[in-house]
């Protein structure tokens, strides 16, 4: 019955794109189809009206489009043909797939009947779906309480949206609250950091749309239906926060002094303690693992505030997006012992300065070396861990480093205009207006020499600093009494471990990465999981804040709009299943769950991967869309084409692949025209059965191409393993099916792996003739 | 000046695609950043100046072949180990070392080290020549003394006496410095220098 469905097909020539390489002429006398319909730019508004027309005038019943990439305008043409339901459309790809790789006139055009053949029979197979629409929950988690995840609750809570802010440590402020001094580049000066802090801190506190939970940790996370749910795990404090007036008494009479983090170990603090002078919840904390008990402080404690048990405690937060603002950490130091920092007291980072120049730092302000002088030269160390490609190091430029420093030296000659302070740098980064200020710092007498030192030593009382000034060429040894590196900002320990719970992708480098650089720089890939602030990538103060309001704005646009999804989803049939729960455990994507005595599936994280229908005894799971015959009719449609003599190769991609192999054509390289490419919605969805029927009816070879961070790509490459030792057994040659990792960005490697296989094949075809 | 149709990267992709670069296209990444000059030995007691080689060579300077300097370098590798960009100036100079000598360049200072070549056809080792024995005692203090007891000390020590090569290996291994040509290219050098004397 299918066989007898009305197809229409509709050429694109692309503005000649598609029709100066492909002849269209012979394209269309080709087909045997109810109606065939020819336009020079079928994607613009002219096209719309020639395919409705077409299909009201023919009454066509399914529709192929031979044009670009559907992932250039799948969803386009899915409108054109409406009121044909959007799954009744498919896209033979002649543009990226075909024109753009192929140069021989024939050839390409003999192509491009063939990929239009396999998207008619692929078509004919199709079902109408309609696509799901999911509402989420409004509730959002902000993860990090820091400069980012302050702002993005805040402009989220007055937008009317509820927040609750997932703070691990004992208080909110993040890195801002001590970095003593910020700079904006507009205005040519330094200024208090918490004075600017405080505010939007008071302001939030105030706020009731948000819930400010310190001390706690998100631990475990799933989603079900676009509703995460999070385990959070609330460390005690051992001070109650409802009753602590913040007075201080308790902190007098414990006898138990540790280094202070908040001032970078540079001071000591008591082992109860309050982090800095504004920090929020305004109480006490004890530090349980320096406590010695002694109970001095809860006897001391007029307002009975103070419990010395407590455990742990697990609470469940529902949300329907999060925005992870989980910050950043400084570079470890002790892996560049060439810089005497864990050896010597005065090498220190640029954050200590900040806290040593800090009026609320360990010594109120003043510029002192370990043995309470002021000293005579500061050298600074620009780009130490950053811009480094030796073990540990980061390849990229941490972006804040030289306007911090410029701002460091331009506090001590503020205060100590006869301290000499000197920038060993190997490239000054002031991009846009922080140019003046690098001026400004030039005119305040910082000296700047253009090297980058490779080792501090002692010698005598001071250090010698080893360095080339590259400008002159010289070789020198500077003399110096205080050294400040400048070091690099990396993922916070926070930042990786929420990473791995919410499973979104990071970056070479560890930080979360965005769904796309250019265009989509707030979404993470994973749905309703949004990013800002130094989890994200290095970034200052103003940026991390635009970025934290983006990202309240992207929440609430997703709020807002629902989300729609393709419907090739696994469905259960309840009467078949016996909630047996294998799939549930099966499903790589957590995207099954049992609820009230039955198996659910979501909708948000399900692939359609199909790995629950191979187990399930009970046969009780279907995957939407008819996908199996689909993959099936492709396969037949490309090869009942094939010419006498013809090499046909069939590639499998899903949309990773998919956009990779676009990507060959879109920077117009080129492969061999046996590579005929199939887009599947998994790879997983290829059966075994897939393989085998293509190698026996004509296929050449087999290429199955899969993104190594695809959580199935283990299970796949294992399964083919298991087709070639089959195939072997039946006593075919394993060798004419290959698997392979893509990547996106990696499309010139995709090319010539194609190259390199349609080689191979052609080899095989000649030794077997 | 330099010329619309001058090509100095050329220089550059020659040692990249010499065999001894281990370093891909490191040459081509440096910003000069002097943190191998910063470090280097022969850099604070010679002219030598790593970051200069490099940026000579991506200036196509040839004449850097004939500069005296590059033979200060002595392979100490610390501008290897410490290069930002992952860079390798030690093998850069090496390669550079090679390209002179294949233009018949810095004979008179390979031929000091003759003694190093014949230690490998006579013992099948690199061993230090006898004509650097003064230098060294004077550098390292007690060298000479330590030296002359070496089988005392090793003995005191518990260890066992240094593995030297059989004859059947010094055979074999002068065979194979024939066949590849070293032996001929000791022997130019050697007529070169001592034609000249």
């Amino acid at each position: 019955m299918r066989d007898d469905l009305k197809v229409g097909v509709f050429l694109c020539e692309c503005g000649g794109n598609i029709a100066d390489v492909v002849d269209l002429d012979e394209v269309r006398a080709s087909l045997d189809v109810e109606f065939v319909g020819q336009f020079e730019n079928l994607c613009s508004l002219n096209g719309r009206k020639i395919i409705r027309d077409a299909i009201f005038d023919h009454d066509l019943d399914r529709v192929v489009v031979a044009a670009c990439s559907p992932i250039s305008h799948e969803k386009t043409f899915q409108d054109y043909v409406k009121p044909l339901n959007p799954y009744l459309m498919d896209m033979a790809n002649i543009r990226e797939q075909c024109s753009w790789v192929h140069s021989d006139r024939k050839k390409a055009t003999h192509k491009a009947i063939t990929l239009i053949n396999a998207s008619i029979e692929k078509v004919k197979q199709s079902d109408a779906v309609d696509p799901i629409y999911c509402q989420t929950p409004d509730e959002v988690a902000v993860i990090g309480g820091g400069i980012a995840g302050m702002n993005a609750a805040l402009s989220l809570a007055k937008q009317g949206t509820k927040v609750t802010i997932i703070e691990q440590s004992p208080s909110i402020g993040g890195h801002m609250a001590k970095i003593g001094k910020v700079f904006s580049p507009v205005k040519i000066a330094e200024e208090c950091g918490m004075c600017l802090l405080n505010p939007i801190l008071n302001e939030l506190v105030w706020n009731d749309n948000i819930e400010v939970m310190t001390n706690t940790k998100v631990i475990e996370a799933e989603r079900r239906a676009g509703t995460y749910n999070l385990i959070l795990e609330k460390s005690p404090r051992y001070v109650d926060t409802e009753k602590c007036l913040a007075c201080g008494k308790c902190a007098e009479v414990c006898q138990v002094e540790v280094p202070n983090d908040w001032n970078d170990n540079l001071s000591l603090r008591k082992a109860i303690y309050r982090p800095f002078g504004q920090s929020y919840p305004e109480a006490y904390v004890i530090d349980m693992d320096n406590c010695d008990k002694c109970g001095d402080c809860f006897r001391q404690c007029s307002m009975r505030a103070i419990r010395l048990k407590g455990k742990p405690e697990k609470t469940l937060l529902q949300v329907g997006s999060i925005i992870v603002a989980t910050g950043h950490k400084l570079f470890d130091m002790e892996k560049r012992p060439e810089y005497g920092y864990t050896r010597y007291d005065d090498v220190i980072t640029q954050s200590e300065l900040g806290r040593i120049t800090g009026v609320n730092g360990p010594t109120k302000g003043k510029l002192l070396k370990a043995n309470g002088e002021v000293p005579k030269r500061v050298v600074m160390i620009q780009c130490v861990g950053s811009r480094d490609e030796k073990p540990d190091g980061h390849r990229y430029c941490s972006k804040i480093c030289c306007t911090v420093a410029l701002k460091n030296a331009n506090i001590i000659k503020h205060k100590y205009p006869d301290t000499d302070v000197l920038i060993c740098y190997t490239d000054i980064r002031t991009p846009g207006m922080f140019e003046k200020y690098y001026k400004h710092t030039q005119e305040n007498e910082v000296r700047f020499m253009r090297g980058r030192p490779g080792e501090v030593v002692k010698k005598g009382d001071n250090f010698i600093v080893r360095t080339e000034d590259t400008l002159k060429g010289e070789f020198v040894e500077i003399e110096a009494d205080m050294v400040v590196l400048s070091t690099a900002m990396e993922p916070s320990d926070g930042t990786k471990e929420i990473a791995e719970i919410l499973n979104v992708g990071t970056t070479e480098d560890g930080f979360i990465k965005e769904s796309h650089p250019k265009i989509k720089p707030i979404a993470t890939d994973v749905q309703g999981i949004f990013v800002c602030g130094t989890a994200h990538d290095p970034k200052d103060i103003t940026d991390s804040i635009m970025q934290a309001t983006a990202a309240a704005a992207k929440v609430n646009e997703y709020n807002y709009g629902g989300v729609e999804i393709e419907p090739f989803i696994a469905e259960i049939d309840n009467e078949k299943c016996i909630v047996c729960g294998d799939c549930v455990s099966r499903c790589k994507y957590k995207s099954m769950s049992i609820q009230e005595d039955e198996v659910y599936i979501d909708p948000m994280s399900c692939t359609g991967c199909g790995k629950c229908l191979v187990g399930c005894n009970q046969r009780a799971i279907t995957v939407n869309g008819n996908i199996d015959e689909k993959i099936l009719s492709t396969i037949k449609g490309v090869l009942s084409k094939k010419q006498e003599g013809e090499r046909m190769i069939l590639v499998f991609l899903d949309n990773i692949g998919y956009t990779a192999a676009d990507n060959i054509g879109v920077n117009r390289l080129s492969y061999p025209e046996s590579i005929h490419i199939i887009k599947v919605i998994s790879v997983n969805r290829v059966r075994p059965k897939h393989i085998r029927y293509a190698l026996e009816n004509g296929a050449d070879g087999v290429f199955i191409g899969e993104f190594p961070g695809d959580l199935m790509y283990d299970e796949v490459e294992r399964k083919i393993q298991r087709v070639k030792d089959r195939i072997s057994e039946m006593g075919q040659n394993p060798e004419r099916i290959t698997f392979s990792k893509v990547y996106i960005p990696y499309f010139s490697g995709l090319a010539r792996k194609f190259n390199d296989f349609d080689e191979k094949i052609a080899e095989l075809d000649e030794v077997e003739s | 000046m330099q010329k619309i149709t001058d090509s100095p990267i050329d220089f550059a992709e020659d040692i990249i695609h010499d065999v001894k670069n281990s370093k891909e296209e490191g040459v081509l990444k440096c910003v000069q950043c002097g943190m191998c000059t910063s470090t280097c030995p022969a850099a604070r007691h010679s002219d030598y100046n790593p970051r200069d080689i490099i940026e000579r060579v991506l200036e196509g300077d040839i004449t850097i072949l004939e500069d005296d300097c590059i033979w200060n370098c002595f392979y100490c590798y610390t501008c290897h180990s410490v290069c930002p960009v992952g860079n390798s100036v030690c093998e850069v100079n090496q390669i550079l070392k090679q390209f002179a000598i294949k233009n018949g360049i810095g004979y008179e200072k390979l031929y000091e080290y003759m003694g190093f070549a014949d230690s490998y056809f006579t013992a099948a080792i690199g061993a230090i020549p006898e004509i650097f024995f003064a230098d060294i005692d004077r550098d390292v203090p007690g060298w000479w003394d330590f030296r002359q007891h070496l089988d005392e000390i090793r003995n005191e020590l518990e260890l066992d006496p240094p593995l030297m090569p059989p004859k059947d290996v010094i055979d074999e291994v002068s065979t194979i410095l024939t066949i590849t040509g070293f032996k001929k290219k000791i022997e130019n050098i050697r007529e070169a220098q001592e034609g000249e004397k």
